[in-house]
């Protein structure tokens, strides 16, 4: 089984460890690429009634091929509504919305995400995308499920520009203060599940096939040693990605 | 304007009409209906100095800002949809060439509410941690009068003139526009001026069959001309499909800001009457595009 996990993709694996954080029933703000894929995986595994939501505007999606752009073909193809993109983050702000999902090039310890500059934002090294929705996401969701490949150069002391901020301690107060949502829960990377403690990340358990070695390497901060078991992936959910073949094995 | 006046004119002439050197232009399309066609005439024209907004933009604003036509950019997103970044933009953040005001999507979709709705701010949760707030210049929070709550109060924004693409209008200019909106409606009606591409002109008694697909009101709208294709390599629902290997091959091009130009040239510069971008696209990839509306019957 572990050999069959560690043979999958880079994506395929982080999609299939996000998918366990969704759950059946529960409506969730997703993005392109990954985050869509493993919301896709979990609808066709144990989560049938889990409602994809794109920026877009589109609720109920399930795109049969991964789109390129929340407004693309394949979000709308089979969906049974298409609302407007302020009635999906008014929804968010309301507290209609279970959980968010997002990815960016950096995460730091407190959850802290950047998808807006490398280097300083008067003079950066590199000027990417921004926000887009992520920021409001990140404010808004009740849940926030961060999903990363397993890439040190992603993972630091400080992002160099919080485009979405993180939650722990250091924004437990703020949060509360701004009836915000509660900020990362889990930060699912290619090797392994983090869950967000007081101090910031913290391992959880590595999946099936890697060592806690693996899981922490290259993980600027103190994580601790993890205390949960391996997480297995059912054989149910491996045979999802077949739906998939962008994920096939690498 | 007249709710009953003919409107059509030709792109060219909806164009010079309407948008002026060193307007602020709402920019429509959400992944879908991204109105290609009326900005590259924009760029034609060499209409300059230009403030350009929405939300989640697509590389049309990378390819107005690498054509020079561009003082600053106010946005959520400016990427490569599901690709990456926006070359010609990375440079000139490096370079300091273009003005960045940035906001998120939720907040640049609220700047056109309050805008349309007619009051100066939307109260909302958002952009009050983080240095996301940074970017969004001039931004105020307040304190809610019922509840107390701090809400930051996110400012109007009214453009001068909304570029949109849509399915179908009449000839007074009443439009049609379904599948993904996000919020091209809304910076619309945000906005001074519309000005509208469509897919086809229909007569009026078309239009009242399904009065509930017009969103925008022949009372609000500038000109419209009918540019088929005017959203490539952006979609339609109900005409053509995503070409999302355009959008690759146009990551590739931008990577070099001579090979972005020459790229410029021969599909803006040089691509003046439709048919000779059309022609560009040709027409095996046309039938494709066609075809991939993936079992959706053809409108």
């Amino acid at each position: 089984m572990s050999d069959r996990v560690r043979a999958l993709s880079e994506e395929a694996r982080i999609a299939l460890l996000a998918a366990r954080e969704l759950g059946d029933g529960e409506t969730c703000f997703v993005g392109i690429g990954i985050p869509s894929d493993a919301a896709c995986i979990a609808r066709h595994t144990h989560a049938p009634g889990l409602t994809l939501i794109f920026e877009s505007g589109v609720i109920g999606a399930d795109p049969p091929t991964p789109p390129l752009s929340t407004g693309s073909p394949s979000v709308v193809e089979g969906a049974p509504m298409i609302a407007d993109g302020l009635s999906v983050f008014g929804a968010l702000q309301a507290g209609r919305i279970d959980v968010g999902l997002l990815s960016a090039a950096q995460v730091d310890r407190a959850g802290n995400l950047n998808s807006t500059v490398i280097g300083p934002y008067d003079a950066p090294r590199l000027r990417m995308v921004g926000s887009g929705g992520a920021h409001d996401i990140a404010c808004l969701a009740p849940r926030l499920v961060v999903v990363m490949p397993h890439d040190p150069r992603r993972f630091v002391e400080r992002v160099d520009f919080v485009t979405s901020p993180g939650g722990g301690g250091a924004y437990a107060a703020d949060r509360a203060r701004l009836k915000l949502g509660h900020g990362p829960v889990a930060l699912i990377t290619s090797r392994a599940r983090f869950a967000m403690g007081r101090e910031g990340w913290e391992l959880d358990a590595p999946l099936a096939g890697f060592s806690r070695e693996e899981a922490l390497a290259g993980i600027p901060w103190p994580a601790g040693t993890g205390g949960g078991d391996a997480i297995a992936i059912e054989d149910d959910a491996i045979a999802a990605l077949a739906r998939y073949p962008h994920l096939a094995a690498a | 304007m007249s709710a009953s006046r003919d409107k059509r004119a030709s792109l060219a002439e909806a164009i010079a009409g309407n948008v002026h050197d060193g307007d602020t232009v709402f920019i429509g399309g959400f992944g879908h209906l991204v109105p290609f066609a009326a900005a590259h005439e924009v760029l034609r024209q060499r209409i300059g100095g230009l403030a350009i907004a929405r939300s989640g933009t697509d590389i049309l604003f990378d390819q107005m800002i690498a054509a020079g036509a561009v003082a600053r950019v106010i946005f959520g997103y400016l990427g490569n949809p599901g690709i990456g970044l926006a070359h010609a933009f990375r440079r000139a953040a490096r370079d300091g060439t273009v003005e960045i005001e940035e906001w998120t999507n939720f907040s640049m979709m609220l700047r056109f509410h309050a805008a349309r709705m007619g009051v100066p701010f939307m109260p909302s949760r958002i952009l009050q941690i983080g240095d996301q707030p940074s970017g969004a210049r001039g931004l105020k929070t307040l304190t809610c009068p019922y509840t107390g709550d701090e809400l930051s109060a996110i400012p109007a924004l009214v453009p001068d003139v909304a570029l949109v693409h849509a399915q179908q209008a009449d000839a007074a200019g009443n439009v049609q526009l379904w599948g993904v909106d996000g919020d091209t409606v809304e910076g619309a009606l945000a906005s001074r001026r519309i000005v509208v591409t469509v897919e086809r002109i229909v007569t009026t008694t078309e239009i009242a069959r399904s009065p509930e697909r017009t969103r925008i009101p022949a009372d609000r709208v500038s000109a419209v001309a009918e540019v088929p294709w005017g959203a490539h390599p952006s979609y339609a629902a109900g005409f053509y499909s995503r070409d999302d290997d355009h959008y690759r091959a146009y990551d590739q091009v931008s990577r070099d800001a001579g090979e972005l130009a020459a790229w410029l040239e021969r599909w803006v510069h040089g691509a003046g009457c439709r048919d000779a971008y059309l022609e560009l696209v040709g027409a095996e990839r046309r039938a494709a595009l066609e075809a991939g509306l993936q079992g959706r019957t053809r409108e």
